[in-house]
Parts: C-alpha cells; structure tokens; sequence
C-alpha cells in the first residue's frame, strides 16, 4: 500500500515537470503555490500527534507558503503587467529531459545518503533533492528574474522538505525562522523587481550584464 | 471466440457513433444543437455512393492509402480486448505488432499524400511524420511499465478482465499519470484540438484533415471510417483504465465499458471545446509531456513494486 | 570445403579473364559476369548446405614453414555467407546493364577484378580459422573496395571520398592489428582460440580495441565518416555491396572476438546497447537531414548498424546476466537484421543506382514523379523502404521484432540491465518512428508528385538485367516477413556456434514466435484483400474523374510549390538541432525588384565537425612540425636508410 505522503510528493514531482515545460509565469506561479501547500501540509501525515503550537506554526507555514507568497507575486506581474513568456536560455525540450534525468537521479542520490530510514513516505527525501536542484536549474536557465525568484522559492520548499523529514518536534521554531526570512526575501525582491523594471523597461536579466564595467 | 469476433464487428459498427458524441459535446458547448448522433453513419453511406476524382498527379499508392489505413485500424482492433473480453487474436508480444502495422497505414496515408503533389499535404504529411514518433517512444515507455507489472507483452494481459485493475492495484497513483499520457497520445495520434483542428478552415493549420484533401467518395469513407476505429482503439486504453470494474455478467460489463467509453468521447468533446490548437512548434513539447509523464510513471514504480 | 574453394576460384576467374578481353566491351562483360555470378551460386548452395551441418569443415595451408593459412566453416562463417555470396550474385548481375560505357572498357574490366577481389576476400575473411589468415584477406577486403569506390577517380570528391576511406580503413585496421598484437603477445598463438586463455583485464583491452577497428568498417558513430562520403561516391553496385554485405563484416569481426575471447562482462552489453544508440538514432536523422539519395542511404547503413548493435548488446547483457533466452533473441534478432538489411539496403542502393542513372542527379529535391516512368524501380522501391521501415509483413520488422522481445527480457533483471534495456528499447522504437519519416520522404519526394526539374523527365526504366535483381530482392522482403521460418532457424544456427554454452538450443519456443508473426501477417494480408475487394466492390460502375490537384483555392499551382525532401525533414532535424546544426546559405533579398536568388542548406555531421579539431587539426600540426624531413634531394634519403641500417644493426 502507498503512504498517502507519497501520493501527493508524485505530484509534487509532477509539478517539476510541469514547471521545466511551461513557459507563462503565472502557470509557474500556481505550481509554486501547490508545492507549497503540500510541502506544508506533510507533517500533518508524518507525525501521529500534534502539538498544538505544531498545528499553529504548520497552518501558518501553509497561508504564508501556499497563499500569501503566490499571491504577492502574482499581483506583481498583474501591477508590471508582465504577459510574455519566459525567455530561456535552455531550450523547453532539452528542461522537460533535464527533469527527467533530475528525478532518475534523485532517488539515487537519496539512496547514497542515506536518509531513507525516517519513517514516513519513501520519497519524500528524493522528492527534496529533487526540488532543489530543480530550483537552482530555474535559477539557471531562465532569463527572466521573476522565474528566477520563483525557482529560488522550488529551492526553498526542497530545504523544508528534507527539513520535515529529518528532524521531528521542535524543528518548526527553526523552520518558521526560516520561512520568516524567505518572505522578507520575497518583498525586498518585489521592490527590487519594480526597480529593475522601471529602469530597463523588462526582466530580461540578460540586460543586467550592462552593468559590468 | 465468437463473442470476440462479435465484440469486434460490434466495436467497428459503433465507432462513427461514438465519434459524434465529441460533435454533440462541441455543440453543447457552443450553445447549439448539433448534428444528429448518427450523423456519421449517414457521411459514410452518402460517401459510399458516390464516385471519385483523382488528381492528375497521382499513382496506385494514392487508392493504396485508403485500404492500408484502414486496414491497420481493423488489424489493430483485433487484437484489443473490447470491455475486457479476451480479443480475436493474441500472442506474445502482440504489442509490438500492433504498433508496426499501425505505422505501415501511416506510411501509406503519407505517401498517398505526397502523390498528390500538393504543397499544402506534403506540409501535413511532414507533421503526420513528426509527432507519432514521440507518441511510439511514449507507447514503448508505458510497455516497459506495464510488462514490469504483469511480465507480459499482450494487450489481453493489460485490458482483460480483472487485470486492469490489477495494474491499479500494483502501481497505484503512477497510473494516474500513464491514463494521462495515453489521453495526450491518444489526442495527438488521431489528430484531436488542442494538437490539430479537424474543424479549422485554413489548410495551412491542419495536419491529418489536409493531408486527405484530394480523396473523395468511397476512398475518402474508408479513411474516415479507419480514423474512427483508430479513435475508438485508444479511446479503449482510457476506457478501461479508468473504469476497471469487471462485472460477472457478459452484457452488464459491454454496458459498463460502453459507458466508459462515452465518458472519454466526452472528455475529448469538453478539450475540444475549451482548448484552442497550439502553435505548431508547441506540438512537440506537448506530445513530449506524454513522454515525461510516462517515464515518471515508470521510474517511481520501479521506486515502490522493488 | 573444396566446393567452396572451387566457387572462390570460378569468382576469381570472374575477375582475370575480362582484363584479357577488354577489347570486346558486351563479350568482356558477359565473360565477367557469368563467372562471377555462377561462382557465387556455387557458394551459396555451398554455404546453405555447410550451415545445416552438424560438423565444421576445416583447412590449412602451411606457408614457408612461418605460418600457416587456415580456414573453417562454423555455423556463424556460413550464416555470413549467405548474404556475401547472394548480394555479390545480384550485385554483378546488376552490373551488366549498370557498367555501360564502351569507352572505359579497360576501367570496367578493372572493376570486374577488383570486384571479384572483394567477393573472394570477404569469404576468406569471414572462414579464417587463424589472425594472420584473417589480416591478409581484410587488408585485400579494404584494398579492393578502396580501388572500386574510386572508379570514377577523375572526379575530384571521388578521390577525396576514396582518400577518406583509405584512412579510416587503415586506422581500423592498425587498431584491429593492435588488438590481434595483444592476444599473441600474451596467449603466444595465431590461433583465435588462444585467446580464451588471457588475463581479464587484457580480455577488455583486445575487445575495446577490437571494437573500434571493426566499428570503423561498420560505420559505428563516431567512426562512420568515411561512409556516407565512400558510398555516394562508389557505382551502386559496389555500393549495394559495400553497404549490403561488406560493412556487416565489422559485425562479424565483433562476433569472432566475442566468441574467441569467451568472457562474458556485462561491459561489452554496455559499450554495444551504447553504441548502437548513439548510431541508430544520429544515423537516422542525419539521414533525414540528407539531400543527396545515395549520402541518405550511407546514413541509414550507419542507423541500421546500430539496430543490429543493440540487438547483440542485448544478447551479450542478457549472457552476463545469465538470462539464455534473452541472449538467444538478441543474437538471433541481429543476426537476422544482418541478413534482413543485406536485402533491403542493396535493394534501395540499386534502385537509387538507376535513378541517378536515368535523370543523371544525385538530389532528392531535384526529382519527382519518378514512380508513372519506373513503375518497376518505384514499386521496388517502395517496398525496400517498407522493409527497412520495420514496418510488417515484411522482413524488417523480424529481426527488430526479437530484439524488442530481448530487450523486454531485460526490463525485469537488475538496475542495470533494466536502464540498458529501457534504452534499448525507447531508441528501437524512435529509430523506427524517424525511419519511417526517412523513408515516406524519399519514395514521396523522389517517386511521386510531379517532376521537379528537367532531368526528372525524361527518366525511363528498359534494362531487364538491372530490374531482375532488384525484383528478386523486392520479393524476397514479403516473403521472409511472412514466412521468418526458414532465416530464422539459419540464425539459430550462426547463434549456436557463439559458444553461449547452451548446448543445443531448442527450436521450439522461438518457433512459435515465427509462427505467431506468419499468422498475424497472414491476416492482416487477409484484411487488406477483403478491403481491395470492399473496394472493387463500392466503385463497381461510378464514375472516376481526372483533374488537377486541388490547390486550396490557388487556381495556378507549380512543381516547384511542392514540399520538398528538405522542407518534410525540416521540423524533425530542428528537433535534434544540437547534433544537426544546418549551414544555411542565401543572400539577403534587396530593392523593389530584387534579383533572383538562391537558397541552399546542408547539415553538418558532429563527428566529422569534432574529429577535424580535435583530431585532424592536431595531426597535421604535428607532421607539419616534420616537414624539415623531406629535402627533395637525394642525398639526405640515402643518409636515412643508412642511418635506419645502422640503428637496426646496433638494436635488433
């Protein structure tokens, strides 16, 4: 019998190819928006009792993950007005390929390391690796800079991944800390975008290579 | 024996209906009343009167392309167990078979549309060349996956009986994912919205549609006729795995599958309605979803059935 | 053995007696190609009968006391040739009509002789018994086929395609030397069975090396380059031959080494399955890529190689796995695509011989309409591409068939075993996909449609001895596709002599499996009558109209709108644009009423691009730096060779 764990970490990996092929930035934002909600709601299957402060802290993971995240980005590109699609530096095809290699390799990865041995879904490790790697490939081979910030959040939800499945209890002080972070993170780069783009008129990052010298 | 060869002849009567289902879907959609249901039985026996033009440039290889097309969707069927009867014909790797015979009517409707020397079918023929060779990387990838459930290379020991949902039982949410791809290749192999528009007015767009152009009377009958069965051959993949039940009864279980079955003809309506076709350098990564997906299926059941 | 000593001396005959009546142009022709073809069929009963013999027949001949010439025949040599003797048979029958210029007699009964050269060596060197043996007649085999592929040798690509080819047969052979050097050095005989006896580690060397050099004969990526240059450039007979038969004795080469080696590492799976990979895919969409009918049919020799790799590669995981029936399929599935391809690809190599013959062009794009004045050659044609399609019931389809089965035995081994049979696999299936688009763009841009250009119209077909083979070979693809029986069990025979350590294999699972094809095949055929006559039936008394193509409302349509072969291919080569990078030419258009313009495209072979700078490049740099050497005077040479004598003296 599958762990019900496992069933929603295939859609996450799902969501990876999804995010490799699509080329529109708020088909991308929703898929964020998804693996946030189920990166947050997996220690509701992983552990037996919850604590009370644990229910807080993981409902308020999911609200700041899965709502408020995609929702500033997406009235970002609403206020810039941003409808084109995302530039690539790697070709669609040859991402979609790159996705599948990430997540042949991953589980194998994970077997090296070794973490398989916590309870819970056997996938939740290589699913980790997966999206971290994946959001430094975003990172990499897209020019345009909301993408970009998007896969360092596909980055983010990997780290909390292995984070839920490595330690157990107290690890959400240190997990909302974290969060704390990223979302402070989110906004400054929201102002930041805003600047960029009022300054060159797009997002191309590509342009910002006018800066050297 | 008898029932599958009555299962078979039932299968190729009621295919042009089926496809009308997708019609009436469209219609509905578009807040009209649609055609009749039997529209397509009523093209085909006006058609059938009729006689032929031919193009000036053509060869035998153009009246060869109707009879080959169809003939690959007949032998295909044969070995499809229809609402999960054991089929007509059966042996190990029959599968493979089936893919390859598929491809021979392939060659010949292409080749009968380059005899034509029309700029516009060559343009459609190149297409038709182009995606199923992604569909047939797909097709292979969900064999490796069904042969590592079942060990078997036959479409009876994937569709038949009680093993369909066996397949459920072993690889569980990965079959998600396999139902999807097929859904894609099925769109794609028989030249559906959002991959090509049957409906569409300009040439330039189409890809299966164009590439028929110059046929006319009985030959063009007997295309449309094998797309109708190559549609109702995938569709019954979809059919049955999403509805696996096995019932004990012969007619319940063909009312069951015959239910199904509707229920992906409508599914097809409903993309039809709400999809517009993509841009044509689109295709490719469309179709190549299915080829990821059915990977991904692959290789997290090797993570779960070791 | 005598029998086929005697046929090896008919062929030979063949060869030598037309030099002596080049003057009598019809009289030297009908000489040479009696013998050479009588001398074939003599080998090819011969090599028929020796393969459905229990026993293997040997000889040796001692020479000068230093070594001996010895030869054997094993299920394996005489599966071999079968396709040597029978292609070469049709091959000089096709010559007759084919060699038609008076005016170069003596050339044409040169040819004849390197012709017979190349026959009788490939023989030789597929019944040698020891290395030197096998040396000498490859080294004849290279040679000879050097000298027929530049037969039109005032042609200045000629002689560069000929030139390319001398290289790289060369560098194959000193690496296939190398490998032999090896096995003596440490097993210390000429025999091929000593080589069972070396370390393990050697036991990898020799085959890697081994490999190589028989790769470069069979066009195995990256070492193909000098294929699609040879085979253009060479007369279509030859080139059937080269391609039919004498590139599948690298195939061999690899098969003698596995056998003699007897060491079953899961390495030689890998490098193979690879290999074959890389080959059948690349092979094939460069052949998509071709415009140049005879450089597409080199390219698709090169995907069809790989089909064949990866069916051995198969059968060697599924030996070092230890899974019998999963190494039976894949040798037999290749073995049978060895004799499969023999049959297709002369075939089609024929027939492009009398197109370019007929409309005196090599481009595809240049023709059209070619099947209403060839019927004969269009429907040959036709069904050499359905077979090489793999498309069923013809012969193609087979042996593709029991590589697909081997490859599914593969799926439920380990990991390993279970990635290289996934990769099997999904390549087997897209090299078929991309084949079929090959091919329906050949027969569709060359055959049919309207002609192109001047030349494609005035094409006719009357020479009975260039259309009897192509039809012989045309009806054997539906025949064996139907009725696999028979090749099947001369397969089975070339398995058993492997040495896979089976003992006997038993006939009958496998004979099922023909079977089951021979029934399928049987009513899909049933299928297509009934729906012939469906056919006949529904246009019984209707009337037929002729008209022009519709034109989508254009109401003037020309040939020149038609899609072309370059056009057709172009979505797909964009797809794998990483390997086929195109050089595309054209001027910019200017000014209201621009000047007439052109367009032209090629696509560039990776290999080729990538072994001139890393290989080429470095070479030439190097002997450049070697120049000072060479004086032009006579005095320096005098002082090397007595310098040579003096370093021999004091070292050896």
């Amino acid at each position: 019998m599958i762990h019900p764990v496992d069933i929603l970490l295939i859609l996450v990996l799902l969501s990876v190819l999804f995010a490799f092929a699509s080329s529109r930035l708020p088909v991308l934002i929703r898929i964020l928006a998804f693996q946030g909600v189920v990166v947050s709601i997996v220690p509701f299957f992983l552990e037996h009792e919850m604590t009370a402060g644990g229910i807080i802290f993981t409902t308020a993971t999911l609200t700041i993950r899965g709502i408020i995240i995609p929702w500033s980005f997406y009235s970002m590109i609403k206020k810039m007005g941003i409808k084109r699609e995302v530039e690539t530096i790697v070709s669609y095809n040859a991402s979609v390929f790159a996705s599948l290699l990430l997540i042949v390799a991953a589980p194998m990865l994970s077997h090296k390391f070794n973490m398989i041995s916590f309870s819970g879904g056997t996938l939740i490790t290589s699913t980790a690796i997966t999206l971290v790697v994946a959001g430094m490939f975003l990172l990499m081979a897209r020019r345009n800079a909301i993408a970009m910030v998007l896969g360092y959040i596909m980055m983010e939800n990997g780290i909390y991944l292995i984070g839920t499945a490595l330690s157990s209890g107290a690890q959400h002080i240190v997990e909302f800390g974290i969060l704390l972070d990223v979302l402070a993170g989110v906004m400054i780069m929201a102002i930041m975008l805003q600047s960029i783009k009022q300054k060159y008129d797009n997002l191309d990052t590509a342009q910002l290579s006018k800066l050297k010298e | 024996m008898i029932e599958s060869i009555i299962l078979w002849i039932l299968a190729i009567c009621l295919s042009p209906f089926y496809a009308a289902v997708i019609l009436k879907v469209k219609a509905f959609f578009g807040g009209k009343k649609g055609p009749p249901l039997l529209i397509h039985y009523f093209t085909l026996i006006k058609l059938m009167q009729k006689g032929s033009v031919y193009s000036n440039s053509t060869t035998f290889i153009f009246k060869m392309g109707p009879i080959a097309s169809l003939s690959a969707a007949l032998m295909a069927l044969l070995f499809l167990p229809i609402a999960g009867r054991s089929p007509v014909l059966s042996f190990n790797g029959d599968v493979i078979f089936v893919l390859y015979v598929l491809g021979l009517g392939r060659f010949f409707t292409i080749a009968a549309a380059m005899d034509t020397a029309s700029p516009f079918e060559g343009m459609g023929a190149a297409r038709e060349a182009f995606f199923p060779i992604i569909c047939e990387a797909t097709m292979f990838m969900i064999l490796i996956l069904f042969f590592q459930l079942t060990g078997e290379l036959t479409f009876a020991a994937y569709f038949t009986g009680i093993q369909t949902s066996g397949l459920w039982r072993v690889a569980g949410a990965p079959m998600l994912f396999v139902v999807m791809a097929f859904f894609i290749i099925l769109l794609t192999e028989n030249s559906r919205v959002p991959v090509d528009d049957p409906a569409t007015h300009l040439e330039l767009t189409m890809i299966h549609e164009v590439m028929v152009l110059d046929h006319s009377g009985p030959d063009f009958g007997l295309i449309e006729l094998g797309a109708f069965i190559k549609l109702l051959f995938y569709s019954t993949f979809v059919a049955r795995l999403i509805c696996p039940i096995h019932a004990a009864h012969p007619f319940v279980n063909f009312v069951i599958f015959c239910a199904a079955l509707s229920g992906v003809y409508v599914a097809i309506g409903v993309t039809e309605s709400v999809m517009a076709r993509f841009r044509m350098d689109r295709v490719s990564h469309f179709v190549l979803t299915s080829f990821a997906l059915a990977f991904f299926a692959t290789v997290i059941t090797l993570e779960f059935v070791k | 053995m005598e029998a086929f000593f005697f046929s090896i001396g008919v062929i030979i005959a063949g060869g030598t007696l037309p030099l002596m009546l080049h003057r009598h142009f019809t009289l030297m022709k009908t000489v040479g190609v009696l013998s050479i073809s009588a001398g074939c069929l003599i080998g090819l009963t011969n090599s028929l009968f020796q393969l459905f013999r229990p026993e293997t027949d040997a000889v040796s001949f001692k020479y000068l006391h230093a070594f001996s010439l010895s030869f054997v025949i094993d299920g394996l040599s005489a599966f071999f040739l079968v396709p040597v003797f029978f292609v070469s048979f049709l091959a000089a029958l096709y010559s007759f009509h084919y060699l038609n210029t008076p005016e170069k007699s003596f050339r044409t009964a040169a040819s004849y002789l390197f012709f017979s050269l190349l026959i009788a060596s490939m023989t030789l060197v597929v019944t040698a018994a020891n290395i030197i043996t096998f040396m000498l007649f490859w080294e004849i085999m290279s040679l000879s086929s050097f000298f027929l592929v530049v037969y039109d040798y005032h042609k200045i690509e000629t002689r560069k395609a000929g030139y390319l080819y001398f290289v790289f047969s060369h560098a194959g052979a000193m690496l296939i030397l190398s490998a032999f050097g090896l096995m003596y050095g440490f097993s210390g005989s000429f025999g091929f069975d000593g080589a069972a006896i070396l370390p393990e580690w050697v036991k990898i060397v020799v085959f890697v090396l081994a490999f190589a050099g028989f790769g470069s004969k069979a066009g195995v990526f990256p070492f193909h380059v000098w294929l699609p240059h040879a085979h253009p450039a060479a007369p279509s007979h030859i080139s059937a031959v080269m391609s039919g038969v004498m590139i599948k004795i690298g195939i061999y080469g690899i098969l003698r080494m596995y056998v003699a080696l007897n060491y079953h590492a899961p390495l030689f799976g890998e490098i193979l399955v690879i290999a074959g990979m890389i080959s059948g895919i690349l092979g094939v969409v460069y052949a998509l890529a071709q415009q140049d009918i005879k450089r597409m049919l080199a390219y698709s020799s090169i995907e069809n190689m790989g089909i064949i790799l990866i069916g051995l590669g198969i059968g060697m995981i599924g030996m070092s796995s230890g899974n019998p029936l999963m190494a039976v399929l894949g040798f037999a599935g290749s073995l049978l695509h060895v004799l499969n391809h023999s049959i297709f690809k002369s075939l089609l190599f024929m027939g492009a011989g009398i197109v370019i013959k007929k409309t005196g062009t090599h481009s595809i794009d240049a023709l059209g309409g070619l099947m209403k004045k060839m019927r004969i050659t269009g429907m040959t044609f036709l069904i050499g591409s359905l077979a090489i399609s793999g498309l069923p019931p013809l012969n193609g389809f087979v042996g593709e068939f029991f590589i697909y089965l081997g490859g599914f035995k593969g799926v439920g081994l380990d990991k390993l075993s279970f990635v290289l049979s996934l990769m099997a696999i999904i390549s087997l299936a897209v090299i078929g996909g991309l084949a079929l688009a090959c091919f329906t763009k050949v027969v569709g841009v060359v055959f049919q449609g309207e002609p192109r250009s001047e030349s494609a119209v005035k094409a006719d077909e009357k020479e009975p001895m260039m259309l009897i083979p192509m039809v012989v070979l045309a009806a054997l693809c539906p025949i064996i596709g139907v009725f696999p029986k028979a090749v099947f069990l001369m397969a089975i025979r070339g398995v058993s002599a492997l040495n896979l350590g089976y003992g006997r294999i038993p006939f009958s699972p496998f004979l099922e499996m023909t079977e089951n094809i021979s029934q399928a095949a049987a009513v899909f055929l049933l299928i297509v009558f009934c729906m012939l006559a469906l056919r006949f039936f529904l246009y019984r008394q209707k009337t037929i109209t002729r008209t022009g193509t519709w034109g989508c409302g254009f109401t003037r349509p020309t040939v020149k709108m038609q899609y072309t072969g370059s056009s057709y291919a172009r979505s797909i080569t964009d797809f794998f644009k990483p390997v086929t990078a195109l050089n595309e030419d054209h001027p910019a258009v200017q000014g209201v009423f621009p000047a007439k313009t052109y367009y032209s495209s090629h696509a560039r072979d990776i290999a080729e691009r990538y072994m001139e700078s890393v290989f080429v490049h470095p070479v030439l740099f190097f002997f450049d730096k070697l120049r000072w050497i060479q004086q032009g005077d006579i005095h320096p040479y005098i002082g090397y060779i007595l310098l040579a004598i003096v370093i021999l003296l004091f070292f050896v």
